[in-house]
């Protein structure tokens, strides 16, 4: 009984020995400051600003009218009265409006043929053709869906006026037999901020941890260090007590600046946020700790302080892709499947998504924490296999 | 050694560079590896061009012959798959919320009986927007859907009325649209997003790795070494150290934009040369910007995070996701200080578009002036390299 606790004693000793130590190593190094401080502070201020506008609007479109009927002037006005279109010139010709587009004055270029307004007289289909710039994906949507939606609107009046001795009800249903209404969940705007800013936060998280202890491993590593660590190891459990006393550190840093980053961020500009913070709050814990020994695994490869750097930073990209948010997840070939299995970041987006755009529970994401969990115990066992081989083996 | 030419002390210099580059595996990694499992990630994910066959549950509370029409037609999109028949709404929402479907489509009780009544039934598609991607593909086809299941029915009112196909549909669509899609008909998401993330990759890894490598001889203490092979002259010592890392990049790059253009046959107007030499132009801006940090910064730690930053931001501002002109006012300035940026807008114009030099001819100039920017610093970079000062 004795001895056990005298174990447990020294166990916490050792325990608050690493972890001072660590905390002071992170203090003194202003990289390691940046990665852990600065980054999260300031990144998703600027990022959150860059994408703040959210959606596209008035879109830049040029009008060729070789019809100028009553039918396409009242066409262009409905495009021109809508959020997402902006008429900026109506041409006599189609040379002048795609000079406008290669000086970048118009995105898209919306074409009345002569013959528009004379088929419509005599109920022969009329055809408009919509050119679009493809350099952006987002203003294509707003040319294509605006054209659709007036098109839809004008049918419906011409299909009215042509209906002769009915109600305006009868015609109504006759027109369109089958009504619709389209529901946008969770990110009502469809805005870019709401669905890129929560993936990236986590991913944030995920990336300046690990390069962090990358930079912290390679430090110790290059300025051979990890001696200082012997006597700690030549106690029993020794290596669980190291391993144990850093994470605690990276895990204290990291509660605070998660809380900035997944509770106040959000905040600030506007996102939505229905999900329930006990529940995303025992959701993080995991995730961070799983960031942290899968760092302490991955510093393996790493021989000096600024290696991580050159190694680690593309990869946050491909991360991004990998774990299905930018690209749907149903869409990403199965060997990138398993392989996004192996990082954290992956379930750690989903899950926090889900949690926090979704308003899902736990028990609605417990395949990405019960992951998690694998993950942790997983890069456990090899972070501490790692510390035991590099302390062991600069003593030699 | 003190009467050897200008040419000589580059290749001097370059021939030590080279054995450095090849005597560390970090430099085979970054430069050729990285790019190299960027490019096979890449193709790999977006080879089909879209994502195909993404989830969707219908919730079919009327279950008649019209509603399961609806149903099966939804699912014959080839970019949407019906995985679940839920009985109710709860059912679906569950479903979207544990992330296994991006959209719900509902069918209300008694369709085929309010139509059939000319009662006007209403049907309602839902799409999960925290996946931007997912939910505007299935929302495209969901709406397609219900315009088309409208126009079903009327065309079929119009056969029994005795007009051909051809009245009918001049009837139902007035006005159709035709839309053209100029440099990409397909629409193809491959096509919108390698051509830039690629090369923006490879600018991380340049500028990443090149300050690292003039950081690296401050760090093992062999800066003054470099600066007596040259004789003390600062440009000798970067165009000897920085030549060899040039040719290196200029090969991947080209085989980059070979495998773009010519093995994925992505769209390129105006030809593969013009973009390469866009391309090579662009290298060369980005080394430019990592000697310009490194001077600026000579603490090798804070000047690669400087570079992180700075590279991993350009991915954002270079305006390839969402449009630098919707961006703030202050930001569609400062875009312009990023190479990626300048190298978008030119694949806009030389690849996707193909229009001539005149128009775009602003953005070969930035990339051209970025390359004055290590003139601007050399002195500093000189100082640094003097005085070898490596950990504050």
């Amino acid at each position: 009984m004795k001895r056990f606790f005298k174990q447990i004693k020294e166990g916490i000793s050792d325990l608050l020995i690493v972890w001072y130590d660590e905390l002071r190593s992170i203090l003194s190094d202003a990289a390691v400051m940046l990665l852990f401080f600065a980054a999260p502070l300031l990144y998703p201020l600027v990022y959150g600003f860059v994408y703040n506008q959210e959606v596209a609007k008035e879109a830049k479109l040029v009008v060729v009218d070789l019809c100028n009927s009553p039918e396409s002037r009242e066409f262009r006005r409905l495009c021109d009265a809508t959020r997402d279109v902006n008429v900026v010139a109506t041409c006599t010709n189609m040379e002048e409006a795609r000079e406008m587009l290669r000086r970048k004055e118009a995105y898209g270029i919306l074409k009345f043929p002569s013959e528009f307004s004379k088929c419509l007289a005599s109920k022969e289909k009329a055809n408009i053709q919509l050119y679009s710039d493809m350099s952006s994906l987002l203003y294509y949507k707003c040319f294509l869906l605006t054209a659709t939606e007036v098109s839809l609107k004008m049918n419906k009046d011409i299909q009215i006026c042509r209906m002769e001795n009915a109600t305006e009800r009868e015609a109504e249903v006759t027109i369109t037999p089958l009504d619709y209404e389209e529901v946008a969940f969770y990110n009502t705007q469809s805005g870019f901020d709401s669905f890129l800013l929560p993936a990236f936060l986590i991913l944030l998280i995920q990336q300046t941890l690990i390069i962090g202890i990358c930079v912290l491993s390679g430090d110790t590593y290059d300025r051979k260090r990890f001696h200082r660590m012997t006597p700690i190891l030549r106690h029993k459990r020794g290596t669980f007590r190291i391993v144990f006393g850093k994470a605690l550190c990276y895990l204290m840093i990291y509660l605070i600046s998660s809380f900035y980053l997944l509770f106040i961020v959000p905040q600030i500009f506007s996102l939505p946020q229905i999900g329930n913070p006990l529940h995303i709050i025992s959701f993080l814990l995991p995730y961070i700790v799983a960031c942290t020994f899968f760092g302490m695994t991955l510093s393996i490869f790493i021989k000096e302080k600024e290696a991580p750097y050159v190694l680690l930073v593309f990869l946050s990209l491909i991360f991004l892709f990998i774990s299905g948010v930018s690209w749907p997840g149903s869409a990403v070939p199965p060997f990138w499947k398993y392989v996004s299995y192996l990082i954290p970041s992956t379930f750690g987006i989903h899950g926090f998504l889900k949690l926090n755009s979704t308003g899902a529970k736990l028990s609605d994401i417990s395949f990405e924490y019960i992951s998690l969990l694998i993950q942790i115990v997983i890069y456990f066992i090899s972070a501490c296999l790692i510390y035991r081989h590099r302390i062991k083996q600069e003593c030699v | 050694m003190e009467n050897y030419s200008t040419i000589k002390r580059i290749w001097m210099i370059m021939v030590r560079e080279w054995r450095i580059l090849t005597s560390r595996r970090i430099y085979l990694i970054a430069m050729v590896g990285a790019p190299l499992l960027c490019v096979l990630f890449f193709f790999s994910l977006m080879g089909k061009g879209l994502p195909e066959k993404m989830p969707v549950a219908v919730v079919d509370m009327d279950n008649s012959n019209i509603s399961r029409r609806l149903t099966r037609q939804l699912d014959n999109f080839k970019q949407t798959d019906v995985v679940a028949h839920c009985t109710s709404f709860h059912e679906a929402r569950k479903l979207v919320q544990k992330g296994s479907a991006y959209g719900i489509y509902y069918i209300p009780e008694g369709l085929e009986h309010d139509i059939l009544s000319f009662r006007q039934p209403k049907v309602s598609f839902y799409t999960n927007n925290s996946y931007i991607v997912a939910g505007s593909l299935l929302f495209r086809d969901m709406k397609t859907l219900s315009i088309l299941g409208s126009a079903y029915v009327a065309r079929e009112l119009r056969y029994a009325k005795g007009q051909t196909e051809r009245q009918a549909m001049a009837e139902i669509q007035p006005i159709a649209i035709e839309t053209h899609p100029i440099g990409n008909p397909w629409i193809n998401y491959a096509v919108y997003l390698c051509n830039t993330i690629l090369p923006g990759l490879l600018c991380v890894m340049i500028i990443i790795t090149t300050v690292f490598a003039l950081g690296s001889e401050v760090k093992s203490r062999r800066s003054n070494e470099l600066l007596r092979i040259a004789k003390d002259d600062i440009m000798t010592v970067m165009i000897g150290k920085l030549l060899p890392h040039t040719l290196i990049y200029f090969l991947i790059i080209t085989f980059i934009e070979v495998m773009l253009y010519s093995y994925m046959h992505f769209p390129c107007q105006n030809g593969l040369g013009s973009m390469l030499i866009v391309s090579y132009l662009f290298v060369l801006a980005c080394e430019s910007i990592a000697v310009f940090f490194y001077a600026l910064i000579p603490i090798l730690r804070i000047a690669l995070s400087l570079s992180a930053f700075f590279c991993m931001l350009s991915f954002s501002i270079s305006g390839f996701t969402f449009p630098v002109t919707e961006m703030h006012p202050i930001l569609q300035t400062w875009a312009n200080v990023f190479p990626l940026r300048h190298f978008f807008l030119l694949y806009v114009d030389n690849a996707l578009n193909g229009i001539s030099f005149c128009y775009s001819w602003v953005s070969y100039l930035a990339l051209v002036l970025f390359m004055f920017l290590p003139l601007l610093s050399s002195w500093r970079l000189k100082t640094v390299y003097k005085y070898d000062v490596y950990d504050i």
